[in-house]
């Protein structure tokens, strides 16, 4: 990074502290943010252009390429219009309107140049930052003050959409470090929500962004948080979370995560009803999960996340995958929501009518192990699809039947098999540790009254020691996590196996475990 | 009103309520639309099924720019505008269910007997910056067939309203391309009830 470049990033980071109504900035998503480039660092087709036009008008070439990346991600649009009054963008840097005019005409090309050639379109966006840094009377040499000229450049009105805008040109420009609102000095101050926000948010990396969108939760057991939605929002981040806070959406969401999960919005507290999920709750959608909800308003006891993207995307961002993931920790672990296929579930799942979202291409399983993961937990499935090759196993003997007639079962289903006192089979769930660890094992089945009541479970270490045997009643306790023990295992695969082996006239159920520190 | 004078009268009401002119409308989907010469035609048969016409997958979302009503010889017309020159996938349907807001799932009322739901996608209306792109989200219309209509989604891509209908008869949709400055449109048109 040159030192000017440095200079613009610190003065941009010192003018968003001073922003008065500035939200608590984003604290990022550990070790997320600073694991990449900014964006600046990368190479463009464009970069002689930002060079050659930032030293024409003397503009620093960086903050040029930052804004294009903000606008376009550096390509060439060639806009339509989006509503009545509001002209269509062009080239690199989204030039538009009067300003596009302006920019050419100072650059001494013409609009139509201005809005297909990348050189005459960079350099028409040069010449209008120099018009504006000229008329704001800025000391280019004192770089804190182009945040101004930075926020004009954007045409956004609402002072919390041009801070925005601001903070994501000093994230191109590499404002990861220091990250924004990090210094100490400022951090009191720029942590301060809004007035009459009511708050800061329930997860601390949030950005607090108060959506008027919610009411309160019914007082009885039908809005207790139960599920938690995964959503897309069918826009960019910016526009998702923008529209949402407008009373006019009607219509809100818990938490937004960026396309690259380098900030999240919370736009209404955990404890209060959002508006993101219209359905009321059939719950044969839902792996015929709490049937006793049915009929009731899906708002009522869900929260929300949105995710900036589409239903329709091929794939979505590792970045974003994992921001998510460890606010769906916080959320589950904060709210005594399971970590498991009931509990976490898309919008178009509980409302197939209209909805898709998140879409095919969400990484379900992906975000179900990360979102365990992060949580301290390990759950091994019967059924290998539900499984990380890597950290959990399953080994069911052919005889023992697939089912999923009794709901509560994690993943698809569970495996079953009827008692015998001289059967010598079981079902081993097998977790590999990397290093020696304490760890509480809990297991899962489905209940019925042809349950064994001396269903039992060997706890066996990757030495091959058997370090318990825990004997439990499956006739009762099903759909949930009963814990069996606590116990020091060594590194490796360790394992825990359901024994056949009892009085026969009753079945076993071999469903899932879950391993957590 | 002798005939004549009433077309020229509604195209006149429409042109000026869109933009001051009058692209040919493409039936979609009805039969009984792809039988209609001309969007002024008064004796089109309609149905009461519903219309649809997918958008390919992929297309951004197309964003409602206006909303005008207005009545006619034997129908009320009511055309949604876009911002761009081609429309976003619909869903047009009468339902008896209860209709309700896709975010808060409150209920949501309309006026008369029957309720037509239009709903767009890929779309919304709203622009990038959180502002809303239509002056009014729920308007009175007062007209022969349609009496009211409301927003009752602009939420992940989908824009749907409900119209309220003197009684659920025979309406058709019509669609057609900008002009090369946005303005797509889609045309919804409801019988008079006899």
């Amino acid at each position: 990074m040159t030192a000017r470049l440095t200079a613009v990033v610190i003065a941009l980071v010192a003018a968003c502290r001073e922003a008065p109504v500035e939200p608590c900035p984003s604290l990022r998503v550990a070790g997320i943010a600073a694991e990449r480039a900014a964006p600046v660092a990368r190479a463009t087709p464009f970069d002689s252009a930002f060079a050659a036009a930032g030293a024409e008008f003397h503009v620093p070439p960086a903050l040029l390429k930052a804004i294009g990346w903000v606008e376009t991600r550096w390509e060439m649009v060639q806009g339509a219009e989006e509503f009545a009054g509001r002209a269509p963008a062009f080239g690199v840097m989204a030039l538009r309107g009067t300003a596009l005019e302006r920019g050419a005409a100072r650059a001494a090309v013409t609009p139509e140049a201005a809005r297909r050639d990348p050189l005459a379109n960079i350099r028409a966006a040069a010449a209008l930052l120099d018009a504006f840094a000229d008329e704001a009377a800025i000391d280019r040499s004192r770089t804190g003050q182009w945040s101004d000229v930075i926020a004009r450049y954007s045409e956004i009105e609402r002072p919390d959409g041009r801070a925005a805008y601001t903070r994501e040109v000093d994230r191109a420009l590499g404002g990861a470090s220091p990250p924004l609102g990090q210094a100490p000095a400022a951090a009191p101050i720029a942590c301060q929500p809004p007035p009459g926000s009511g708050g800061a948010p329930d997860y601390g990396p949030a950005v607090w962004r108060p959506s008027p969108n919610f009411n309160a939760r019914p007082s009885d057991s039908t809005g207790r948080v139960h599920l938690l939605i995964i959503h897309t929002c069918e826009s960019n981040y910016a526009s998702c979370w923008s529209w949402l806070v407008n009373p006019a959406s009607q219509a809100s969401v818990h938490y937004v995560v960026s396309e690259d999960g380098d900030e999240i919005s919370q736009l209404v507290h955990e404890g209060d009803r959002a508006w993101h999920i219209a359905a009321t709750y059939d719950c044969t959608l839902n792996r015929r999960h709490d049937c006793w909800l049915n009929g009731v308003q899906s708002n009522d006891f869900t929260t929300g996340i949105e995710h900036a993207g589409f239903a329709s995307q091929g794939s979505f961002p590792t970045s974003q995958i994992e921001a998510s993931a460890a606010l769906a920790c916080d959320v589950t672990r904060d709210r005594g929501i399971p970590r498991d296929w009931q509990h976490i579930v898309g919008h178009g799942q509980l409302q197939p009518a209209n909805r898709t979202d998140p879409g095919p291409n969400w990484p379900w399983t992906t975000y179900l192990h990360r979102v365990q993961a992060l949580c301290g937990e390990t759950v091994v499935d019967d059924s290998a699809p539900f499984n990380d090759p890597a950290l959990a196993a399953a080994v069911v003997p052919d005889a023992w039947s697939a089912s999923d007639s009794t709901p509560g079962y994690y993943g698809g289903g569970y495996r079953w098999a009827s008692t015998q006192s001289d059967a010598t089979d079981g079902a081993a769930f097998s977790f590999r540790l990397a290093a020696p660890a304490s760890r509480a094992v809990d297991a899962r089945w489905t209940s019925g009254t042809n349950r064994s009541p001396q269903a039992a479970y060997a706890v066996i270490s990757s030495a091959g020691d058997t370090l318990a045997l825990v004997r439990v009643d499956q006739r009762t306790g099903g759909g949930g996590w009963r814990a069996l023990g606590t116990w020091a295992f060594p590194a490796g695969w360790n394992r825990v196996v359901l024994l056949r082996g009892g009085a026969a006239g009753s079945v076993v159920v071999a469903d899932a475990l879950r391993v957590r520190q | 009103m002798p005939r004549v004078a009433s077309v020229i009268a509604l195209v006149t009401l429409v042109s000026n309520a869109c933009g001051g002119h009058e692209p040919r409308e493409t039936p979609r989907q009805s039969a009984a639309a792809a039988r209609v010469s001309a969007p002024q035609d008064t004796s089109f048969a309609g149905t009461t099924a519903p219309v649809q016409r997918a958008s390919r997958p992929g297309t951004p979302p197309r964003v409602l720019r206006g909303v005008t009503a207005a009545s006619g010889p034997g129908y009320d017309r009511v055309v949604f505008e876009f911002a761009e020159d081609s429309v976003p996938g619909y869903h047009v349907e009468y339902t008896t269910k209860p209709v309700r807001r896709c975010g808060s799932g409150d209920p949501v009322t309309v006026a008369g007997a029957g309720k037509l739901v239009v709903r767009f996608e890929p779309a919304q209306a709203h622009d990038e910056r959180g502002n809303s792109t239509i002056a009014e989200r729920e308007r009175t219309l007062g007209l022969p067939a349609a009496k009211d209509m409301k927003l009752i989604c602009d939420f992940e891509g989908q824009v749907e309203w409900v119209l309220g209908v003197v009684a659920a008869g025979p309406y058709r949709v019509l669609d057609s391309p900008g002009g090369g400055r946005g303005g797509g449109r889609v045309v919804v048109d409801i019988r008079h009830h006899p």
